[in-house]
């Protein structure tokens, strides 16, 4: 479309003017939740020591790319938040279901709601996994 | 900003929202854009000066064009819709301030400082890549969905729907032979569910769609027809908790409609304690671009009433 390319060249100066790193509030370093979500920060330190392994964050990727049917080129990492990516709340459900199947797990509402990024779901994963096997 | 020279029509200030009553009890107010008719690089400039940085920033992690838009218009449409309402003074929709509750459901955060005062309202915001609407009541809580009228999950439906729905609901979509209308139900299915969910405000853990039943029944209107007159069949929206006594499942009132011919949307609305058990929800529907144009579209067929099916 057109308008829409004509669309993308202008966007850029539109991002980058809105480049403010100004940080107040309720705008934290991950996402733009509540305060009470500050539990991010903790899980930010954990992951450090306990983060999942490449091949688990491989996996996830690929099924989020599927899932959202994204352009090959497009990057998706452990940082990729599922929203920035567009999921809705329709393909988040899906995501978790493609997870299900693929790791053999069964994942609680209470902690899908916490996945966030590409990460969350596999550190999720392998606790699950890991739980599954103890 | 060097950004002025594109500009054809607009002036630096946008022109004044054209200010409206507030919904009365069990009255719903909803309000729509279609991103594709967006096309103006300056109008959307005009937008993002009404959001707070931390808006914007959320904004710009979009990744790429179509969501940057999308999450904007997302951002624009709520703060316009909710400052139309303040008919006193103009309330500039810059000047807006959000929260989120307890359990992150997003409200307006109402401060002693503004020069304008609180208004009782509530809202609820939903979108699609073609379509973002919000819905306003006043004092009782809402959730709405929309969701594409052609979405097609990925996963099959009937394994989708065993994994997340009621076995009532899970009986009801496999018994449907044709598969188009399989899927259509399962997408209406989806949006009851999801505004039944936003509408409560505690999270989806809180309701895990498996714990309630969202289903068609049969009433009978007998209290809208003078004496002599033929009997009204009906068919309402109701919704059953299977865990929850302290929610009582009769409280809520569910909308499905076609909007646009593109999109189903449910809207669930809390009754108003004021109101007659059978009182219906009024709806009223707009189609905006906000500041540029708002056409009301309630009573054509761009909003088409699914969930009521009125036999005499």
């Amino acid at each position: 479309m057109a308008s829409s390319t004509g669309l993308s060249l202008k966007f850029s100066p539109l991002s980058t003017s809105f480049k403010q790193n100004k940080v107040r509030g309720i705008c934290n370093v991950n996402s733009v939740s509540l305060p009470s979500r500050g539990m991010r920060l903790g899980s930010l330190r954990l992951r450090v020591s306990c983060a999942a392994k490449p091949e688990t964050v491989d996996k996830v990727c690929s099924i989020v790319r599927k899932q959202l049917a994204l352009p090959k080129d497009s990057p998706v990492t452990g940082e990729s938040k599922f929203s920035a990516l567009g999921a809705d709340s329709l393909d988040t459900v899906e995501i978790v279901m493609g997870l299900e199947e693929e790791f053999g797990i069964s994942v609680e509402e209470e902690s899908a709601q916490h996945i966030l990024t590409v990460q969350d779901a596999a550190d999720l994963i392998e606790k699950l996994v890991e739980q599954k096997s103890a | 900003m060097n950004i002025r020279c594109f500009q054809r029509n607009f002036s630096a200030a946008l022109p004044p929202l054209v200010p409206l009553q507030l919904p009365s009890p069990m009255e719903t107010h909803l309000w729509y854009v279609l991103p594709d008719e967006v096309k103006s690089w300056g109008l959307l400039n005009q937008y993002s000066e009404l959001l707070s940085p931390c808006e914007r920033e959320g904004v710009n992690r979009m990744r790429g064009d179509q969501l940057k838009k999308r999450a904007l218009l997302a951002r624009a449409l709520v703060r316009t819709t909710i400052a139309r309402y303040q008919t006193n003074s103009q309330m500039n929709p810059r000047s807006l301030k959000f929260r989120k509750n307890l359990y992150g459901k997003p409200e307006v955060e109402w401060r002693d400082e503004d020069n304008f005062s609180p208004l009782p309202l509530q809202f609820n915001l939903s979108h699609t890549s073609t379509m973002i609407a919000c819905g306003v009541t006043v004092n009782v809580p809402i959730g709405i969905d929309i969701e594409e009228k052609q979405r097609r999950t990925k996963n099959n439906l009937i394994a989708f729907a065993q994994r997340y729905f009621s076995a009532y609901e899970v009986k009801v979509l496999t018994t449907i032979s044709d598969p188009e209308v399989q899927r259509q139900e399962f997408i209406k299915l989806w949006t009851l569910k999801e505004a039944y969910v936003k509408a409560l405000g505690k999270g989806f853990s809180a309701v895990p769609f498996k714990t309630f039943t969202i289903r068609f029944r049969e009433t009978t209107l007998r209290n809208f027809h003078p004496p002599g007159s033929s009997v009204s069949e009906a068919s309402d929206i109701i919704v059953e908790s299977f865990d929850d006594p302290t929610n009582p499942t009769n409280n809520w009132q569910f909308t499905l409609l076609e909007v646009a011919g593109s999109h189903y949307g449910a809207i669930c609305i809390k009754k108003d304690r004021t109101a007659g058990a059978n009182e219906l929800m009024k709806l009223t529907v707009w189609k905006t671009v906000p500041f540029v144009e708002d056409v009301c579209v309630s009573g054509t067929d761009a909003v088409v009433d699914l969930g009521r099916i009125i036999e005499q």
